[in-house]
């Protein structure tokens, strides 16, 4: 029996190389499409390549004739099934009865009209041209401004007023706030369509097992356990026939918290067939018909004081909401609302959402999911408020950021923001790129007829989604810790990651906790028949909700163990260390071995002790966290072809504790990319016809490596009082903070020619006009 | 994602390769870069192709008499590292540098590329600057022509049907020329939104020959003679590059209007002819 | 899509509209078109292969001519349907006299749909320009021909 016991070094705090990563990148991973099963056939789904138009007639006799064609199925099959639904639930929403093929209309360009099943991928493909749709195309909206104007057609013609909702929001006194203010600045800021393009498209492979009367449904998706009972409830079976496994997912960036009509469907055939049924969506159908993100047309008003102080804010949002509503489409919007002051003390907010209809896919969660939105709205507005007071934008930030000592701080939206240091990462984020030495170039730079701008953000967030009483389907999340016989630690999380790390982060808690190796250490996630019921990886929670859950199963677990340490060492005072348990009187310890041994063995057992080590917990956030963070992006613009070249990057970041540094910067970074992509490059075009014109990456432009300037990135860190382990969530954060810093630089570099504000993307011809209409400073 | 059905031939000798190919019914596959993503898309639909990966002796890049001969099958690769271009025909290196990224770079070939003619491609505005002449071959003739003739239109060569690239031929560039290949690429494809080849010659202070092609434009690669004549003639690079272009129809898209479009031409015909001279001695 | 422009035909006036007219003619001039079946007053059906370097589709479709007054204008709207995607061009052609030939002046919307337009949105524009000054330059041979056939006749 070991006498001498130390504390392992603790692995939380530390930059640990992912677990997950040998595996994925040498290809030995298991994805989607690596499935293959004894007899399985293949779909193909023939999709509508009108915006909006009625369906005459579908003819599938060519389609089945084709040698290897197992079936077609059309909308008429699937008439009776439920809808595919929405979990968002506002005042008065009308919800269009979403089939999961097209019935009599189509609405829009990609809208599913019938699949074809065959035995190979190259024969449904085929077949796939061969089915016959006769179509009558009629008028079409794809811009959600021209969806309003009177006359537009009709996406739903039963609300012509292309109508879904509108939500009203109001705090404190917002008329007062306008009639106080010494100055009003108002502007018109988009935040365009965009199109998640995870490397890995969707994907669903169904089974249907006779014997069992069940479905098992592999899917790439980032909530197997949601994805589940709606599918149930689609299908109308009962949930616990329906087993839903994740395999490795390749990215979701919220594309992949949805139920799709393909999921549902798949499971739907493999039953009709008796025969394992895989479809693999291309990339243009990942274009076209997995969700889009942002398409918001922001109309501002700020009122405030000359020496600005900030007052009230007003907003008009129109959400261009695409022809149906996905799981949470309707919803994203008011999280724009709820963050619209940011990090400041507005006294009173006043918000109008316009949920509209258009004739394009819907929107719905893509990365910051409602907040890039939010933080691009008020940083640019502040900018302008700046610009127009001829303020410095650091100082007027740090004029209105809510003080250090003001937390827990309730906003004007009704929210409490759970702690901040606002002036931390700023500051941090000003020395590092020594703010006051590039003013001085600047200015150099301005005589030279150089165009050269200097943008900052200063973004706050709402994460660790949430509170169950404010989310559609529950926001908690749930971890079982297994101990097995041999001492191997098993964590199944609720919360099923897809490229976060949380195989490494929740194995550091967790090894931290019980006192093992990190190598003894597996995290399970993403099979519904294996891990107990969890919500998903969305919305900066998978720590910060999950790895919370974890920790709370740990304690209990821990507990438990701790009894046995009593019961092995005869003596109630004692203590686990580094995974002993030691008698704080004589020294002596048990090894976690010993313990795990007796706890299994159960010769005897402590009083009122059950064999074994298991523990679940589910936790329920008592609010969200709000992490919080300082972009400053130097931006130099070619005079000659407006194209811009970022010279630096400072992203200083406070997520809280931070349970593995190289994760967090992972996560800035891609967020980043992410973020720039949208400043600069992205947008997701429909013409007048509602047609996809950038329908391939090959006008969509994604940002590549070699695009990516290089990025400073650092921490500081505020823990949250909200959850024991004192984190906020960092998956969104680059994201949220790019954007409005890029424009906020490129506005800051062309405002000598009179720029005030720029939509994004940043494309260099549009900079390039602005120069011409600005003549030469 | 998935073609149609297709035969597929890969022929072992140029002239087994030259007699599929007769009647001109069935397509040619060289590296694949342009042709496979649009029988991908089904936007090409072949019903028989044939490969000319394994056709021996259209692989190579060799200098005789003043004269740069690339093998059609050479790849973007091959062209970017070839000393014999380097030390010979500095231009088309660097401009293969800028095709698309290294994996079109390995794969996609000098033949393969022009014989596609994208309207939008690298090589044509440098093979149209260089004065190159393309060697053409079927299973019953060869001809040679001058590359500002064989681009006609978008997509469209001088190629008739059972004909093929076999090879490029490039003056060599004198050790006293400067050139440059500029090119504003689009952010997602990759291809020429404008690209500009310069070469210019010195005599003494004066430009004794200036040569521009410009790609991205139009339907079609071409020389800019006037543009040319305005250098030749003692005009400065200003002069010049401010009628690049000029009567020209230039294309619109999503990304660049016409008159931003040639905008660009002029920018970077001023910038070519500009690193052009300063390395010209 | 937006398209406009002028071209000159080699005929007088009279000639140049009744040969815009004429089907045979403008089946020789319509880039693949494989041949225009009457099914109704100044309404063909209208069977077309696009090859355009490896791309290539099959469009079934329709040409009408509305709106005449001749010799001076008329419209022509031109629409096709095939697995690659579908257009819809419709545009009015005005013609006045230009020396001893024509000019023949159009302007016209282009809406084009489909996997083309999602994915050949960098080409679309360069393409229907390189398609409409097929067109008229083979009028303008056939143009030619025919003043020649009739100045044997």
């Amino acid at each position: 029996m070991a006498t001498t016991i130390s504390k392992p070094e603790t692995l939380v705090g530390k930059s640990i190389r992912r677990q997950e990563d040998p595996r994925l990148i040498t290809g030995t991973a298991t994805y989607l499409d690596d499935i293959k099963m004894p007899g399985m056939h293949h779909a193909c789904i023939v999709r509508s390549p009108h915006g909006a138009a009625r369906i005459r007639s579908v003819n599938t006799a060519a389609a089945l004739a084709l040698p290897g064609v197992a079936a077609v199925f059309t909308g008429a099959d699937i008439k009776d099934l439920g809808a595919v639904p929405t979990a968002s639930s506002l005042p008065g929403l009308r919800v269009p009865h979403h089939h999961l093929l097209a019935q009599d209309r189509v609405y829009y360009a990609g809208h599913p009209v019938a699949v074809v099943v065959a035995t190979d991928r190259y024969i449904a493909a085929d077949a796939a041209d061969l089915v016959e749709v006769d179509y009558e195309p009629t008028p079409a909206v794809a811009d959600p401004e021209k969806a309003l104007a009177p006359g537009a057609p009709a996406v739903h013609p039963q609300w012509p007023d292309n109508i879904a909702f509108t939500f009203h929001q109001e705090g404190g006194d917002t008329a007062q706030a306008f009639r106080d203010a010494e100055v009003v600045v108002k502007q018109r800021i988009t935040s365009q369509r965009l199109i998640p393009t995870a490397i890995e498209t969707r994907g669903v492979v169904a089974e249907w097992r006779q014997g069992d009367k069940a479905v098992t449904m592999y899917s790439s998706t980032q909530i197997p356990h949601l994805l589940r009972t709606i599918c149930a409830a689609i299908l109308g079976m009962p949930e616990n026939h329906l087993r839903v496994i994740t395999p490795e997912v390749g990215g979701g960036f919220g594309s992949k918290l949805n139920v799709y009509a393909e999921e549902a469907l798949m499971c739907f055939i493999a039953k009709r067939i008796g025969k394992p049924v895989k479809w693999v969506e291309s990339r243009r159908e990942n274009f076209q018909c997995t969700i889009h993100g942002r398409g918001h047309v922001d109309y501002y008003e700020l009122a405030a004081k000359r020496d600005g102080t900030m007052l009230g804010l007003k907003l008009k949002l129109i959400q261009d909401l695409g022809a149906y509503h996905q799981l949470l489409t309707p919803a994203i919007p008011t999280l724009s609302v709820l963050m619209m002051p940011g990090l400041y003390k507005f006294k009173s907010i006043t918000a109008d959402i316009i949920g509209t209809f258009t004739n394009c896919v819907p929107t719905d969660a893509y990365r910051g999911a409602g907040r890039p939105e939010a933080t691009h709205g008020i940083e640019r507005m502040v900018d302008i408020l700046a610009a127009e007071l001829k303020m410095d934008p650091v100082e007027i930030r740090r004029k209105n950021f809510v003080g250090k000592d003001e937390f827990p701080y309730a906003t004007t939206t009704g929210l409490t923001y759970d702690s901040g240091n606002y002036g931390a990462p700023l500051d941090k984020a000003l020395a590092a790129v020594d703010y006051a030495a590039r003013r001085e170039e600047q200015v150099e730079a301005r005589k030279a007829g150089r165009l050269m701008g200097i943008g900052i953000s200063a973004y706050g967030e709402i994460c660790a989604m949430g509170p169950s009483a404010a989310m559609p389907a529950g926001g908690w999340e749930s971890a079982t810790v297994k101990i097995e016989p041999s001492g191997k630690v098993t964590v199944m999380t609720g919360a099923s990651p897809h490229g976060q790390g949380e195989e490494t982060t929740f194995a550091q808690i967790a090894a931290d906790e019980l006192g093992v190796d990190i190598n003894d250490v597996m995290v399970v996630h993403g099979d519904t028949s294996v891990v107990q019921y969890g919500i998903g990886t969305f919305g900066s929670r998978g720590t910060a909700v999950g790895g919370a859950a974890l920790f709370y199963a740990l304690q209990e677990l821990k507990a438990k163990i701790r009894k046995f340490g009593v019961m092995l060492l005869g003596s109630e005072n004692v203590a686990l260390v580094g995974g002993s348990c030691v008698d704080q009187e004589t020294g002596k310890s048990v090894s976690f071995a010993e313990m795990v041994t007796a706890a299994h063995h159960a010769k005897t057992l402590p009083p009122n002790t059950q064999p074994g080590l298991v523990a679940t917990h589910f936790w329920e956030p008592p609010n969200f966290t709000f992490p919080f963070g300082a972009h400053i992006v130097v931006t130099e613009v070619d005079r000659d072809t407006g194209a811009i070249q970022i010279r630096r990057y400072v992203a200083v970041d406070d997520c809280g504790k931070v349970i593995n540094p190289l994760l967090v910067s992972g996560q800035v970074h891609g967020g980043v990319a992410q973020g720039l992509g949208q400043a600069l490059w992205e947008e997701a075009v429909y013409d007048d016809d509602a047609q996809l014109v950038s329908g391939e990456l090959t006008d969509y432009a994604l940002p590549r490596a070699h695009f990516m300037p290089f990025i400073e990135s650092s921490h500081t860190e505020t823990p949250s009082p909200v959850n024991p382990l004192g984190v906020k969530g960092v998956g969104e954060a680059g994201t949220i903070g790019c954007s409005p810093a890029v424009v906020n630089s490129v506005v800051d570099a062309l405002a000598p020619l009179g720029v005030r504000h720029i939509d994004m993307p940043l494309t260099p011809q549009k900079i390039w006009k602005l120069i011409q209409a600005g003549g030469h400073a | 994602m998935i073609p149609q059905s297709f035969e597929y031939t890969a022929p072992q000798t140029l002239k087994e390769a030259l007699a599929l190919i007769e009647g001109g019914e069935r397509k040619i596959l060289a590296g694949g870069m342009s042709l496979i993503p649009l029988m991908k898309l089904r936007l090409a639909q072949p019903a028989e192709v044939v490969d000319l990966g394994r056709v021996p002796g259209l692989n190579y890049i060799s200098e005789t008499d003043g004269v740069v001969r690339i093998g059609a099958m050479s790849t973007h690769h091959a062209v970017e590292t070839s000393p014999v271009l380097r030390a010979h025909c500095p231009l088309l290196a660097e401009t293969a540098a800028m095709i698309g990224d290294p994996q079109v770079r390995n794969m996609g070939t000098m033949g393969g590329s022009i014989a596609h003619a994208d309207p939008a491609a690298d090589y044509p505005a440098s093979l149209v600057a260089l004065e190159a002449r393309i060697r053409l071959v079927s299973a019953h003739s060869e001809r040679t022509v001058e590359a500002s003739e064989f681009f006609q239109d978008a997509f469209t060569t001088s190629l008739e049907p059972g004909e093929i690239v076999l090879e490029v031929e490039v003056p060599v560039e004198p050790s006293n020329e400067g050139s440059r290949y500029e090119k504003f690429a689009h952010p997602a494809s990759g291809f020429a939104v404008v690209g500009v080849a310069a070469r210019i010659r010195k005599s003494g202070d004066r430009i004794a020959m200036a040569r521009i092609g410009v790609t991205g434009m139009g339907t079609h690669a071409f020389r800019d003679r006037a543009a040319e004549q305005v250098l030749e003639s003692g005009g400065t690079i200003a002069d010049a590059a401010a009628i690049v272009g000029a009567g020209e129809q230039p294309n619109s898209d999503l990304f660049a209007s016409a008159d931003y479009r040639l905008h660009l031409a002029r920018i970077h015909a001023a910038r070519a002819l500009t690193a052009a001279l300063s390395r010209a001695s | 899509m937006k398209v406009s422009g002028s071209y000159v035909v080699p005929v007088p006036q009279e000639r140049a509209y009744a040969l815009l007219q004429d089907p045979a003619i403008l089946t020789k001039c319509m880039p693949g078109c494989e041949g225009l079946d009457l099914i109704g007053e100044n309404e063909y059906a209208m069977r077309m292969k696009m090859v355009l370097a490896s791309v290539s589709g099959l469009f079934a479709g329709k040409v009408k001519i509305s709106e005449a007054n001749p010799p001076a204008s008329f419209r022509l709207i031109v629409e096709g349907n095939g697995k690659i995607g579908f257009m819809k061009g419709e545009g009015l052609l005005t013609l006045s006299p230009s020396g001893d030939g024509t000019n023949v002046q159009y302007e016209g919307d282009v809406h084009v749909g489909g996997t083309i337009a999602n994915v050949g949105q960098r080409l679309l524009d360069t393409t229907a320009r390189m398609l409409i000054k097929r067109f008229f330059e083979k009028l303008a041979s056939e143009a030619g021909q025919s003043e020649r056939r009739l100045a044997a006749d």
